[in-house]
């Protein structure tokens, strides 16, 4: 563990670099440069706030385009931030094969240039906040926190991932695709409290509805997604509850994704 | 206590494509109900390797394609894993395997330098130092700012080059990047790497195809030869084996290739060989040394006054000396039967290197050759006290002088 945090260490300006890479040419020779990282969630956010027009959801007290954008800088950056780790090592051929440094570096570099992009985000969504009239409480510091939860949902798909893409590319094809279907099993076109209403409240599934409940929130986002609602817009502390099934299951996925991609490494140059 | 120790290093790699997922799933089933698998017998790129290098050795690493080399190096700085064995490096590497491999063609030249610096593992300080000597060596100030896309390829790995050399590392390991440049640039990359070698004393491990800089450069050189160390020793030694390794190769590709023999059916050849005085066949021959040549050939026709003419060429057709039978032969008539044509040829001129043999047999009277044939056998002459590298060995033959001894002149 302790040599894992050195060696994330002593290759930290790596990672810096390859993230500036990472950034830099992305947006090279695009007229709107980064502008173009809010482009996404922005546009989804229109997109829902439409289709809300016509099927009604409840969204509480805050107003649907800021809540759905909340979730939606969420979820994007951890989507894209799992589906870059993933396809980062194929990526970098070149370099894999003819420089060694620890090949964690490259999902963890992905995951770092998503973050700026985030950052980004969190402009947006403090402009929206103006406008709607909202006032984050003492509550956002929880934010760092629950940012760093994400990173380490989205390195437990990243690391085992981005070793299987190095053998079978279906993967790196797949992961994209899989990941968009998991989005509707978010609470991010509609809130977390009208699945907990259906579910517990109301017992919509019977006797499963409890079990059903707590299968929901084995989705890390779920209840990342609910709290960082919660100290964003509603002046409330996360969800503790809400989260704590997903955090398990990250703690318990994360150290074995991390193994398979060490023990994996070392094959990379001669297969990849 | 050595700074690179490799102990019985092997490094196998499986034939063939990739197996689907299909055939994976297939294997693990039948290796899990205890069948045998089909499998081809595993490529072993490197075989039970074993050597140690020490603080401040040079070693050269030279050997045909694909006999190991660039797999070795890629073993040592641990961007592939070996099947069995241990390598222990004390120290850190910077492997100039292949200079810009991190290039981004859309960065500027500026950019490159930061990012390619950080992948060796300059940190972003060193680098700001370094900067000025960076672009000053790679002799491209005016295009710094300029996309590495739009640069030559010569001014790329200019650059490159400039930036792999300026890491500090206590180990060097180099792959074939000094050709690189226009001439007097590769000069300056030379004079780079002999100064960091003789003057800085780091330890460098030079794979190159250039056995010249090899036998330069190095203190000492290993030879592979199909995943194996054939040779380690002195770089000269190690240099001519490699020579001689050479030439057998050529002289087997030259034997490969069909003879070109025209014949009218009067003679046929039986046998060409080459023997010692003894009468030992011989397929290599001692520099300066005395052989035989023995021709037998089956008469069909008698001939009259028959010329037989003894030619030596190069395996790429170089026709370099020939020998024609004297008078006194000439005179003579074959019956009908076999024929054995013996002669010697004193103090073979011919300088180290693999050679083929051309014979040509024509009759006086009207003048009519009737066979004609090259390549028809191959043989190399080897040396044991010539240096391969050296200038002597240049050309084909001796040239055999008489030196006065020098006068000194008065003006």
């Amino acid at each position: 563990m302790l040599r894992i945090a050195k060696n994330l260490y002593d290759y930290r300006e790596l990672m810096y670099t390859l993230a500036w890479k990472n950034i830099a040419l992305r947006y090279k020779q695009a007229y709107l440069g980064i502008a173009w990282a809010i482009v996404k969630p922005l546009m989804l956010m229109l997109i829902f706030t439409l289709v809300r027009s016509f099927v009604g959801i409840d969204s509480g007290s805050v107003p649907y385009p800021v809540l759905t954008f909340a979730a939606l800088m969420l979820w994007v950056f951890f989507q894209e931030a799992a589906s870059e780790g993933v396809t980062s090592v194929v990526g970098n051929t070149a370099l894999i094969r003819k420089i060694y440094f620890p090949r964690e570096i490259f999902p963890l570099t992905s995951v770092l240039t998503k973050l700026v992009e985030l950052g980004i985000n969190f402009l947006i969504i403090m402009a929206l906040m103006v406008w709607y009239g909202i006032l984050p409480g003492p509550e956002v510091f929880w934010v760092p926190l629950l940012i760093a939860y994400t990173i380490l949902a989205a390195l437990t798909i990243a690391f085992v991932g981005a070793a299987i893409n190095v053998y079978y590319r279906d993967v790196g094809n797949a992961l994209p695709v899989l990941l968009s279907l998991v989005m509707y099993a978010s609470p991010v076109i509609y809130p977390l409290h009208l699945v907990k209403d259906r579910l517990v409240t109301h017992q919509a599934a019977g006797e499963w509805s409890n079990l059903l409940y707590q299968v929901y929130l084995l989705n890390p986002l779920a209840g990342l997604i609910d709290s960082f609602q919660n100290i964003m817009l509603r002046g409330l502390p996360p969800d503790f509850q809400a989260m704590l099934p997903g955090f398990v299951l990250v703690l318990c996925l994360l150290p074995l994704s991390y193994l398979y991609f060490k023990r994996a490494e070392a094959y990379f140059a001669d297969v990849i | 206590m050595s700074i690179i120790e490799v102990g019985h290093l092997s490094k196998e790699y499986r034939l063939g494509a990739m197996q689907g997922l299909k055939q994976t799933l297939l294997n693990s089933v039948a290796k899990l109900v205890g069948n045998k698998l089909k499998e081809p017998p595993p490529f072993k790129a490197l075989n039970d390797i074993s050597f140690s290098i020490e603080q401040g050795e040079v070693v050269g690493i030279i050997g045909h394609n694909g006999a190991g080399k660039s797999t070795l190096l890629k073993m040592l700085a641990g961007i592939s894993t070996p099947t069995r064995g241990n390598i222990t490096v004390q120290g850190r590497i910077a492997p100039l395997i292949e200079v810009g491999a991190g290039f981004v063609p859309d960065f500027t030249g500026r950019e490159n330098v930061y990012l390619n610096g950080a992948i060796m593992g300059l940190s972003r300080k060193e680098i700001d130092q370094k900067f000025d000597e960076i672009v000053d060596f790679a002799e491209i100030e005016e295009f710094i700012d300029t996309p590495v896309k739009r640069y030559s390829s010569g001014m790329q790995v200019k650059l490159a080059f400039a930036v792999a050399s300026s890491v500090e590392a206590e180990i060097l390991i180099v792959d074939e990047v000094l050709a690189v440049g226009d001439l007097a640039f590769q000069r300056k990359c030379f004079d780079r790497m002999e100064d960091m070698i003789k003057r800085q004393a780091r330890t460098v491990l030079l794979v190159s195809h250039n056995i010249r800089q090899v036998e330069r450069l190095c203190s000492r050189a290993l030879l592979l030869d199909h995943g194996r160390i054939i040779m380690d020793a002195r770089a000269q030694e190690t240099c001519n084996a490699y020579y001689e390794q050479n030439d057998l190769k050529i002289k087997h590709q030259a034997m490969m290739r069909h003879s070109n023999v025209s014949t009218t059916g009067e003679v046929e050849l039986l046998d060409l060989f080459l023997t010692d005085f003894v009468g030992n066949k011989l397929n290599a021959i001692q520099y300066c040394a005395d052989f035989t040549v023995v021709i037998r050939v089956r008469v069909n026709k008698p001939l009259v006054k028959p010329i037989i003419v003894f030619g030596v060429h190069t395996t790429d057709f170089v026709y370099i000396t020939t020998a024609a039978s004297p008078h006194e032969v000439r005179l003579l008539e074959f019956p009908c039967g076999v024929v054995e044509v013996k002669f010697v040829v004193e103090r073979c001129p011919l300088l180290p290197g693999a050679y083929s043999v051309r014979l040509s047999l024509d009759v006086e009277d009207p003048i009519k050759n009737i066979f004609y044939g090259d390549n028809l056998i191959n043989f190399t002459v080897v040396s044991s006290e010539l240096q391969r590298t050296s200038s002597q060995c240049e050309g084909f033959f001796l040239l055999e002088t008489k030196w006065n001894t020098p006068q000194y002149i008065l003006d």
